[in-house]
This record gives structure tokens, sequence and C-alpha cells, in this order.
């Protein structure tokens, strides 16, 4: 199984509980909506998969691929090819957006025992993932992140993602704050990746990154717990009712 | 009254730590008084009367509180002798690794010492350019104002004892108008074979409207090891719209010590880019001395420095505005590792009459681990009312969410710290101007990098 998520409790530095025992299994070739209200715990559960510090995880236990994955430090769980697409990327001065996405690109390939490529090589696999993404070039040669507006940091990521082609995607909010072009462009980098031996996690407030990219199955994450599990349909629900519904289902789990 | 305190050159107290450099000298170590012109001699024992007075600096002196010179004060390095021909003809890989691939006027020294078969020194019409052995014989003139003018305020006892005891340096003298292309390089290599002082006394003076560039490599020997001390004087004189580049990289060996003073004049409209690249040496003293003596007169001095193990760097700037409209910028960078101690202080002056002066000065610094430690203190001395002056200092961690991004993309988290500190030092690599000079820096410091330990 790709990935299997097990009464996963975790809390904060400060004490304050934000997972409260997530059960969540997603197989390979499966795409996965985790949508839920501001607070219902949807970053601290991409951080805590991502391996952020600042986070105890107190009960339960993720695998991935048959592996313990919370034993894995951050940058080991990314050579294995977990992904996670920042909502907010980190601006990096003084960092060349390219010279960083060659470090990380080897770093995976020293990893699996493959020989590093080299700057020349590099740019002509960035120049074919340019194309099919159909973004610019613009962004290669400034420092990461660094006075990208909104849009173009959202752009980066996906272009990280498509560049390092992981097993498991996990896209934290993606979508919010971007036009509708932007939107699309993320859209295609998520499609291209699509496949039957990846799996991708989008986690969402909204349902509008849904019309580009339909997932396989839908989750409510409310305080800390998935409280539905669905198809497509649900996360139209959702559009329709609000979380509101859903805020009894929260009371009846607790 | 302590026994024999007179000695034959002075005839006050001799400082108790000057006294083995007072003795060398009587024994004529470092100079000949028989073949040198007179001045030079008077100017040499000017030098060490002086700094048998002065002794070393305490750290008491506000400009020298922040290095501990105490292990050299116990231990003294008195003048090294010069290189064998055999040791010379081992340094051509070393002087391949500090030099510029397409440089072709190139100056070498070791030990101090003017390596005439490592040296290509033919330049153009207009352009005196050559050690300073050979300018006192070829053109005194040139050396007897700069000279006079050191060992005259003497406050500084290095410098004092650099008078007494240089053995060389470079001196480059170009004609008004006349521009140098290519940029000069200079190399002080350090051997590593025996323990002892390199004092090395140099002068660029640029004639109106003329332009030149320098890089200039403070180095030890490949393997990294040798006890030296390297004292090192440089004079610039820059006449009226001139323009100078000087861009220094010190590598010294791990037990060096390096103690660096610029001493630079600026004329009307002159410009001055001074950039240092501070990278190894058990300590190292970078000192500039900047006045702007002429109308609107442009000041560019940036650095950047990594220092580690239980190494200390001291960056030690005075930019002296003087005169109506001139402009500073500085900027320097600094990171402390290990136990590494690093300190920054940075004096602007306006005088009364350098109205309309635009100075502004900026130090940040990272610290890496417990125990590593910076100290920065800029400081603005403002007489004149009608100025644009700003200063700022930070002192810093490494960036928590930038580590925990690169480490997200997979990068080694020791790769990801390093990359960050490169990062954060580039800022200040890149004020540098000239592509190939930039990028020999870069390789330095990449290499730098490598070896960090934390």
């Amino acid at each position: 199984m790709m990935l299997e998520i097990t009464n996963l409790h975790a809390r904060l530095a400060d004490g304050r509980e934000i997972l409260k025992g997530i059960d969540l299994t997603v197989a390979a070739g499966e795409v996965h909506a985790i949508m839920g209200p501001n607070g219902s715990g949807k970053s601290t559960l991409a951080a805590v998969l991502a391996g952020r510090d600042g986070y105890e995880v107190t009960a339960g236990g993720v695998r991935y691929q048959g592996r313990d994955l919370l034993s894995m430090p951050a940058d080991e769980r990314a050579r294995e090819g977990v992904f996670l697409a920042f909502q907010y990327p980190v601006e990096i001065p003084g960092v060349n957006n390219t010279y960083f996405l060659r470090a990380a690109v080897n770093a995976q390939r020293r990893h699996k025992g493959e020989p590093e490529v080299d700057a020349g090589q590099f740019l002509r696999i960035v120049r074919a993932k340019l194309k099919l993404l159909d973004i610019g070039d613009d962004l290669l040669q400034r420092a990461v992140n660094v006075g990208f507006s909104g849009g173009e940091k959202k752009r980066n990521e996906i272009f990280q993602m498509a560049m390092l082609e992981p097993r498991l995607a996990i896209l934290d909010e993606t979508d919010s704050g971007l036009d509708i072009d932007a939107l699309r462009t993320v859209a295609r980098g998520v499609n291209e990746l699509r496949s039957p031996d990846r799996a991708i996690v989008m986690i969402t407030h909204y349902q509008r990154l849904l019309d580009y990219v339909e997932p396989d199955h839908v989750h409510v994450l409310q305080d800390g717990r998935i409280v539905q599990s669905g198809d497509k349909s649900l996360a139209v629900e959702l559009e329709a009712r609000g979380y509101g519904p859903f805020d009894k289902l929260a009371g009846d789990a607790a | 009254m302590p026994q024999t305190a007179m000695n034959a050159i002075v005839d006050f107290p001799v400082k108790p730590e000057a006294r083995p450099y007072l003795d060398a000298f009587d024994r004529g170590v470092g100079h000949n008084a028989q073949v040198e012109p007179a001045w030079l001699a008077a100017n040499r024992r000017r030098g060490i009367a002086r700094f048998a007075e002065l002794g070393f600096p305490s750290r008491k002196s506000e400009s020298w509180r922040y290095l501990d010179l105490q292990p050299l004060q116990r231990q003294p390095l008195l003048p090294a002798a010069a290189p064998s021909g055999a040791m010379l003809r081992t340094m051509g890989d070393r002087l391949a690794h500090l030099t510029l691939p397409k440089t072709s006027v190139r100056l070498v020294l070791i030990d101090g010492c003017f390596a005439r078969e490592l040296s290509s020194i033919a330049v153009p019409e207009g352009v005196w350019f050559g050690p300073t052995c050979s300018a006192i014989v070829e053109r005194p003139d040139l050396l007897h104002e700069v000279m006079d003018d050191i060992s005259d305020a003497a406050t500084h006892p290095f410098a004092a004892l650099n008078a007494a005891f240089f053995g060389d340096g470079y001196v480059l003298a170009i004609a008004p108008g006349v521009t140098l292309d290519q940029p000069i390089e200079i190399v002080h290599l350090g051997s590593g074979a025996g323990a002892g002082s390199f004092h090395t006394r140099s002068l660029v003076t640029l004639g109106a409207g003329s332009r030149a560039s320098i890089l200039e490599s403070y180095a030890g020997p490949e393997t990294g090891s040798g006890h030296y001390w390297r004292n090192d004087v440089v004079a610039v004189r820059l006449a009226e719209d001139a323009e100078l580049t000087r861009t220094i990289i010190v590598e010294e060996s791990a037990q060096a010590v390096h103690l660096a003073q610029l001493d630079a004049t600026l004329g009307t409209e002159a410009r001055f880019t001074g950039f240092a690249l501070l990278l190894g040496g058990h300590t190292i003293r970078h000192e500039a001395d900047v006045r702007l003596t002429g109308e609107n007169a442009r000041c560019r001095i940036d650095g950047a420095f990594i220092v580690t193990g239980g190494d200390e760097v001291n960056i030690v700037t005075a930019i002296d505005h003087a005169a109506p409209g001139g402009q500073t910028r500085e900027l320097v960078k600094g990171v402390a590792a290990g136990r590494g101690h690093g300190a920054f202080q940075g004096r602007i002056i306006v005088r009364e009459d350098a109205q309309k002066t635009d100075a502004h000065q900026l130090s940040r610094n990272l610290i890496i681990g417990q125990r590593a430690a910076i100290d920065t203190k800029p400081e603005l001395e403002i007489y004149a009312d009608d100025v644009k002056c700003t200063h700022g200092a930070s002192v810093g961690d490494l960036d928590e969410a930038a580590l925990f991004y690169l480490c997200a993309r997979g990068i080694p988290l020791e790769e990801a710290r390093r990359m960050l500190i490169d990062g954060f030092l580039r800022e200040a690599v890149d004020t540098v101007d000239d592509l190939d000079t930039r990028a020999h820096l870069l390789r330095h410091l990449a290499r730098r990098l490598a070896s960090l330990e934390e």
C-alpha cells in the first residue's frame, strides 16, 4: 500500500492536540482530496507526513510503501519519493532556483544509486518538463521563490514536483490564492503526474481545484478526524452546503 | 627599573614584547643598512623605535578588543628568511589554484619575497608595476611620500613594525588617463617552511582619470599548515576621477596570523571598490582606513567571512568623509561556526565640511551552533548637518523554515545548511562586478563550505 495512516494523533509543541485519530489508506494510482474548514488539521496532517519539526505524534502510525514513515527524517522521506507542495513556499535569498533543484534531483539520484546529472543534462530535462507543463523559464535564474508572485510560487512547487517525480505527492492548499490561469497550470501539472504507480493527496479548502483534477476519493476532515469519505460527489455536496452539516458528525465522533 | 631597558636605537623604555623584534633589528634581520638608501634606513629606524615604544596593542584599546594576540605576544615570530630557489619551484601547482585562468600580469610574493620566476610583470606604457624593492631603486619618488605618511602618524604598532622590517611588496603606479583592461594579480604565498613573520608593504597610486583592478590572494601552502605571521600594509592613492577595484581572498594556513591594513586616500570624484573574502587563518584582522579627501568621491567596501574552529576574524573599517558629496556603501556578511569568533567594527566619519554625504553600512551575520560568536559594532560619527547616513546590524541563526524546505526536497541536512550559508554570503560576493573574479571567489567559497565543520 502506498500510504496507510492509522489512528494518527499529533499535537503541537504547546500541547494542543490537532490530529485526533486519523485513518486513511491511499493506494498507488489514486487521487484523494482531503477537504475541511480552517483549523480542521489539514496543514498539520501535511506537515506530519512531510516530517516538519514542531509536531509530536502521540499515538498511531503511518506506513509508506510498507515502511514506518514517521521514523525517517524529512530529507530521507523526500528521497524515498514523498513530495509536499507547500501552502506557503519559502523564500531563500542567494540560492539559485536551478541550482537548488539540481541539488534535489541529484540527492535523489544518489539515493537510488544512479549517476548524478551535470548542468547540461539537467537543463535538457528542465526544458522538457517546462514545455510539458507550459511554464516559462523565467523562474529558473532567480533565487528560490524570492520576489515570486503567489501564482509563481505555486507554479514553482508544481515544477519541482514534476522534476522530482514523487511516488506520493501531497498538495497542501496548492490551489489557494490562484487566479484561473495559474489554477489551470497547477491542475495540468497534477494531471500530468497521475499514473498507476503514483498517489496524490490534495488538501484543499475549496472544491475549485477538483473541477480540474478529478479525485477518486474525497474525505472531510473536521476537528482532527476524517468524519466522512465518499467519491467526488461529496465535494460537490460540500460546495453546495458548506462544512456546517459535518459539524454534527464531528460532534458524534467525539 | 627593568635592566637594559635602553638600546642603541631608542632612548626610552622598550615594551617587553617588542624586545625580541628590536634585538633582531639590531642584528640586521630583515634589512641591510649598508646597501639601502639613507632615507629608507632612517625610515626603518623610525619604524622600529615607534614599535618598541608602542608594543602590542592592548585589548583595552577599542580597535583591538576583539582579537586575541596573546599567543603571538608570547611567542615572537621574527622576520623569515628568504625562501630557497628549490622551494619556489614547488609552488607552481598551488599558484594555479589561486589565480584566474586568463590573467597575464601577475606578481608573486613567497614568504614576503618577490618570486621573479613565478611572476610576469610586463605592463603597458604609462604603468609602473613591480616589487617594492625595485621601486626603491627605480622610483623612490613614489615611495617617499607614503612611507613618511605612515611612520609619522604611527599610532598603529604593526604598521610601524612593518616599516622597520618590510622585505618587499608591490608597487602599481599608473599615469593619468591610462586604463588597465586586465586585472592585475598579486599572490602572497606562505611556503610553510619554518616559523616566522612576513612584512610586506605595497603602494597603488593612480593618476587622474586612470583605471585599474587588482585581485590579491593571501594563502598558505597546499598542506594548509604553516606557522607564520603575515603583516601586510597597502597604501592606495587615487587622484581625481581615478578608479580602483581591489578584491582580496584570504586563505591562510590553519595556524597563521594575518594582520592587514589598507590605507586609502580618494581624491575628487575618485572611486574605490574593495571586496574581501576571508576564508581561513587562525587570527585574521582586515583593517581598511579610507579617507575621502576630494569632493564626490565614492567608496564601496564589502566583504564576507567564514570563521570556524577556534579561529578569529576581525574586520575593522574606518571611512572618513572629509569632503562634500561623498558616497559610501558597505556590506559585510559573516558566518561563525564551531568555536569561531567573528567581529565587525565599522566606523563612518562625516566631517563638518562633508555635506551631502550619502553613506550606508550594513553588517549581517549568521551564527551556526552554540559555541560560535559574533560581535558587530557599526558606528556613525557625524559632524555635518545635511547628510544621508544609515547603518544596520543583525546576528541570527539559519532560517529553520528554509532548512525544512530544502530537506523536504530530499537535500540532506548538511548540504542544505551549506546551501543556505552559501546563499547568505553570496549576496555580498555578488557585489563584485567582474564576472571572472566573482566566479573565482565563489569557487573558493564553495570549497571552503565543503569542508565546514560545525
